[in-house]
């Protein structure tokens, strides 16, 4: 497209005209992309592109303005238009971080192509300038332990850190007062989430959104940097580095199972800065906005908690991990609230005014251990089925238990036996939280079980993003296993396995070499005598039916156990097991001790 | 200037001198319109019969109490002032109304006036744009200097030309062209939410902004009737037909009241309200 | 190595480690072809059909007497020949170990999540209250899929849609929402044949009106985290979108002729 546009705008150049128009694409791509556009993009960018569709104001960062001619993600310099490669890119491949999804699965190649063509439409500018021209990208040089230090170096001296925060969530001092383009509310990018990144999470891609800067967005450019010779490319590709370095590799993405680890008892640790939590797995749980109930938030600012938890058999801690960039209430994000609550619709309930508000994370469980997957509301249960919860909040900064059946419908259970510790430093709130397996009160209060699959659900509210009660960011249930000793029956039956497997393989070759052997003596006339009993089977079978005694009695022990904790379905079927396994073992031992050996088969 | 380095990698150089010779009427400079139009060397009327135009801004009323700027944030801007940090939008202190952006909007159609070759200097001090209004020829440069010494951004968000977000990490200087005219282009620094600008771009250099004591001139401008056109961030637009003969001396008034502050609205609800004030005056053509 | 590839028991012996391979792998890679992604293939099915296989390679090396000796050969050399008893040892200490290991893997403890089964569309009522009035849903058609009214009702299904039901259900109505990630069981996804194309339209209506909360008792745990949207949106909004939701996606609603009700 470019290098037939070139020509034309030199020669428009040399004659001095002064609007230069490029070739344009066809008038049936146009009117092809029209349809393509109505059908599927007007909803949220508006039929007259001005990112003003009926969708628009549910959704922060707000659909792009066509009419601006104004791109954030470009492989051109800041302020010029992107080139059409550009725009396919985001058309193939959404926008991670916003509701704008990719569209390559779904439009065929030629339609995505012709929405290109439509969407130029709507900027003047695409016409006046001519076709753009991209900047030069060097390869990257690859990652190392040095490029990553000089990088985190460089973040500070070129002062990142204003809104991207010191360890780069996003806290910065000005990301309470960052506007884009449009007059609406944004946010700095959190560096710890690459997959949430605009413009894409490689290494390549952040190198890139440094050269061209986001347009539209207050994150400038630096290409102007390295031409006036203040920087280098090759300390930007260090920037690049380290900023990639701060997210894993892969896009977390939830296990349905969060595992307990066990820990000897007593080594639970008790604090947050416990280095114990290093071993701990992590969870990571996405969190969404309330958007279910009454009233509903379009525009959660926590989207996610990472879960780590052990247990020692008397005693379960949580450590849940957020982030978020200001430790509410901060009195610096009262005019934030006001923009966000003024850009989000649908406006439901009511305290719609900027007001000092605590953040909070909510703990979900069931009041019991469900069977199955039967398990109460998530939104904090309903009428017929509480949910047992922790709650904690910033003010006071304690954890306390509740019962809820429904949203802020809860009755409170004191604190008694839950600990909780919390800390924010630099957009992170950590928080321990740790109770006794069995509960101060188990009629109203889970009781933890090890071994068996326990739902849990949070739910987290920003407080100077203006969430509190409904408005908030939601989990739907997960489970929790706490990890249970190995049982001594667990290596008991492999081991039974292999003697009864080798037992039955030296019966088989014994017996199947003394049928050889009578068969070679029949052929040559002797007769042999008959054999003494063999001693090896007989103590084979005396040991298979010790061992079959042995589970019998391992089985009426669980019988037992299982009677004595009330749970009586168990307690009967092991009851039954161990009948059968008495009988096999009476069999055993029996039908061993009055076996005669009749001598050789006659064959 | 890379921009410019780019189109001329892509053209013959023949055709280099004659672009450089267009004031950058080249492909990707060009704005909404008039990008396009040579710019001459001589002024397009013969200067011995010129006149001139002075004036005043006053204000009537009381002007709103300067904004107190928080700069906790920035203690080394913090400390370059005496009391606290401030910034006073309707400054009356120098008797009239400073800050006044005053253009000839209407009368000079069709001419085209050589580009002045010295920059307009926009300097950060202080974590404040001083000037906090300019003015500049379409073509002419705006020098974006840091005296702070720390990271300022400058996010410009025209309309009729194509914007821009420059970063700023150290003292240094970043030079800008507008391509277009329009009267006015925010600027913004969102490391600073409070760091506001505003720069008129237009076609010729009967452009100033009034001092402290409200005065101002617009001097050798070829004779007949032009709309002379007075903006102010807070205020609005005020606007006056002149008739310029040769020789002659046109005095003109523009008379801002508290009123008008009412109705244009409170200041910085936000960092970018500024944005929709400068859409106030409307864009020159 | 013709002794090896013309005798019974090693041919049977390939037969069915190429089988387990196949069933175990090869199933698998067949939809990815056409590019589709394969579900993993059940255990409970890899067992079944090495079964199969097993059977019938032990009916053909058993229907003939003279391949039956020559298939028990190699077994019954390994057993008794003096010269064999590295192999006999051998075997003797894997095959046992094997099943040790398989053994252990059943009965140590395992972390999973309980299984959840569910009937994919549930029962609907014959009649709902919505808003406290009665609609009776059994052969009741979309009173906004009229000529004059089609057009402006799609518009307000469309506009509707977007702002409330896109988070989850997607841009596409493929369940590709930004907040699908965050839902398990994740939302439904409403083209393609399996799902609203197999529904009336007063079926998705009294989905749409009653959300999760409204879901029967019976086919159960349901979990899903569809809002109860007459809280929200008037029967003619849900309508609208119900009409929407089939016109985008491109899919005709089931009517109750096809049913076997006539109205």
């Amino acid at each position: 497209m470019r290098s037939q546009t070139r020509l034309p705008a030199a020669v428009a150049a040399l004659l001095g005209l002064s609007a230069l128009h490029p070739s344009p694409a066809g008038a049936q791509d146009v009117e092809r992309g029209r349809e393509v556009y109505e059908q599927w993009c007007s909803q949220c960018h508006g039929s007259e592109g001005d990112g003003q569709g009926p969708a628009a104001e549910y959704m922060i960062p707000r659909p792009r303005d066509f009419t601006t001619g104004l791109y954030q993600i470009r492989s051109t310099a800041t302020g010029e238009l992107p080139t059409d490669e550009d725009i396919l890119r985001i058309i193939n491949e959404g926008m991670p971080g916003t509701t704008m999804p990719g569209w390559e699965e779904e439009l065929s190649g030629a339609d995505r192509e012709a929405l290109v063509a439509y969407i130029k439409t709507f900027s003047q500018f695409f016409e006046t300038l001519g076709a753009p021209e991209p900047l030069e990208f060097p390869g990257a040089p690859g990652a190392s332990e040095e490029r990553i230090a000089e990088g985190r170096l460089f973040y500070d001296s070129i002062q990142c850190f204003e809104c991207h925060g010191a360890e780069g969530r996003g806290d910065g001092e000005a990301s309470s007062t960052l506007q884009d383009d449009l007059g609406n509310p944004i946010r700095s990018a959190d560096l710890w989430k690459a997959w949430t990144f605009n413009g894409g999470s490689t290494v390549e891609d952040i190198y890139q959104r440094l050269r061209t800067g986001l347009d539209g967005t207050p994150m400038p450019n630096f290409s102007d940097l390295i031409d006036a010779g203040f920087m280098t490319d090759d300390q930007l590709w260090n920037l690049a580095h380290y900023v990639r370095s701060l997210s894993p590799e892969e896009t977390p993405t939830p296990e349905e199972v969060i595992v307990v680890g066990q820990v000897a008892p007593g080594e639970l640790p008790g604090q947050l800065a416990d280095e114990r939590w290093g071993q701990a797995e992590s969870f990571y749980v996405p969190l969404v906005g309330q958007i279910i109930e009454n009233p509903r938030w379009f525009d959660p600012s926590v989207d996610g908690v990472w879960v780590q938890a052990l247990h020692d058999g008397s005693e379960v801690a949580f450590r849940l991990t957020w982030h978020d960039r200001s430790r509410s209430p901060d009195p610096g994000w009262l005019e934030w609230q006001g923009w966000v609550l003024d850009a989000m619709a649908p406006r439901e309930g009511e305290n719609l005014e900027p007001a000092p508000r605590p953040d909070g994370i909510t703990v979900q469980f069931p009041p019991t251990i469900p069977e199955g997957m039967d398990m109460p509301y998530f939104l904090m249960g309903d009428g017929s089925n509480p949910v047992y919860q922790w709650q904690w909040s910033s003010v006071p900064g304690t954890a306390v238990k509740a019962a809820a059946r429904g949203l802020d419908i809860y009755e409170p259970l004191g604190a008694e036996g839950l600990t909780s510790e919390a800390a924010w430093e630099a957009g992170r709130w950590q928080l321990l939280l740790r109770r006794a397996l069995v509960p101060a009160d188990p009629a109203s209060e889970l009781q933890f079980e090890i071994g068996v699959p326990i739902p849990i659900a949070f739910f987290a509210w920003d407080g100077d993003n203006s969430e509190e009660g409904a408005r908030g960011s939601v989990s739907s249930w997960y489970f929790i296993q706490l990890e249970e000793e190995t049982p001594p029956s667990t290596y008991m039956a492999p081991l039974v396995a292999f003697l009864f497997t080798g037992g039955l393989g030296v019966l088989v070759v014994r017996r199947a070499q003394r049928r050889d052997r009578e068969v070679q003596a029949a052929a040559a006339g002797i007769v042999l005598p008959p054999e003494p009993r063999p001693q090896m089977a007989r103590n084979f079978g005396f040991a298979v039916g010790a061992l079959w005694l042995l589970f019998a009695l391992a089985a009426a022990g669980n019988s037992v156990g299982g009677w004595a904790a009330g749970q009586t379905d168990v307690g009967f079927w092991w009851a039954v097991i161990t009948g059968f396994l008495t009988i096999a073992a009476s069999v055993a031992l029996i039908g061993t001790a009055r076996h005669r050996y009749q001598g050789p088969r006659k064959s | 200037m890379a921009r410019y380095e780019r189109v001329l990698r892509v053209l013959a150089p023949a055709v280099l001198l004659a672009v450089v010779g267009c004031g950058g009427g080249g492909g990707d400079a060009a704005g909404g319109g008039g990008g396009g139009d040579a710019a001459p060397a001589e002024m397009p009327f013969d200067v011995a019969t010129a006149g001139n135009i002075t004036g005043s801004v006053t204000f009537e009323g009381t002007p709103p109490p300067p904004e107190v700027l928080d700069m906790t944030s920035e203690a080394d801007c913090a400390a370059t002032y005496t009391g606290d940090p401030e910034v006073s939008w309707v400054d009356v202190g120098g008797g009239g109304l400073a800050d006044v952006f005053v253009y000839v909007r209407e009368g000079l159609e069709g001419m085209s006036f050589p580009v002045p070759g010295q920059a307009v200097v926009i300097d950060q001090q202080g974590c404040q744009y001083r000037p906090l209004v300019a003015g500049v020829q379409v073509g002419q440069s705006v020098a974006f200097r840091n005296s702070d010494g720390l990271l300022h951004n400058i996010n410009a968000s025209p309309t009729a030309n194509r914007p821009f977000n420059v970063s700023q990490p150290v003292n240094m200087d970043t030079e800008r062209e507008f391509a277009a005219p329009e009267v006015m282009i925010p600027i913004q620094c969102d490391v600073h939410g409070w760091m506001a600008g505003y720069i008129g771009v237009v076609t010729h250099p009967y452009h100033t902004v009034s001092g402290g004591s409200g005065a101002f001139d617009l001097s050798q401008l070829p004779p007949g009737e032009y709309v002379i056109e007075a903006w102010h961030a807070r205020l609005g637009t005020l606007e006056q037909t002149v008739t310029v003969t040769t020789g002659q001396t046109a005095e003109v008034t523009f008379n801002f009241t508290d009123a008008m502050l009412s109705s244009a609205g409170t200041p910085t609800d936000g960092p970018h309200d500024h944005r929709t004030m400068a859409r106030v005056g409307g864009v020159a053509e | 190595m013709g002794r090896y590839t013309k005798h019974p028991f090693w041919q049977s012996l390939a037969v069915v480690v190429v089988s387990y391979a196949l069933i175990r792998w090869g199933i698998a890679y067949l939809p990815g072809l056409v590019g589709i992604t394969s579900a993993p293939v059940p255990a409970s099915v890899v067992l079944q059909y090495t079964a199969i296989v097993l059977v019938g390679v032990l009916v053909w090396v058993s229907d003939n007497e003279e391949r039956w000796t020559r298939f028990k050969e190699p077994i019954h050399a390994a057993l008794v020949e003096p010269d064999k008893k590295v192999v006999r040892m051998s075997m003797m200490a894997v095959v046992p170990l094997l099943v040790a290991f398989a053994t252990f893997n059943n009965v140590r403890p395992t972390i999973s999540a309980p299984a959840s089964l569910r009937s994919i569309h549930p029962a609907p009522p014959t009649q709902i209250t919505f808003r406290g009035e009665t609609i009776v849903l059994e052969g009741l058609e979309n009173p906004l899929r009229e000529p004059d009214l089609e057009e402006a009702a799609f518009e307000l299904g469309k506009e509707l849609y977007y702002q409330n039901c896109m988070p989850c259900h997607g841009d596409y109505l493929n369940a590709g929402g930004h907040y699908a990630p965050g839902f398990n069981p994740t939302p439904l996804e409403l083209r393609g044949s399996s799902t609203i194309a197999q529904l009336t339209e007063s079926f998705v209506f009294w989905r749409i009106a009653k959300g999760g909360p409204g879901l029967p008792r019976e086919g159960g745990p349901w979990n899903s985290a569809m809002p109860v949207w007459e809280d929200f949106l008037t029967a003619d909004e849900i309508w609208a979108v119900t009409l929407f939701l089939y016109d985008q996606a491109g899919i005709a609603p089931r009517t109750w002729e096809e049913e076997g009700i006539e109205e």
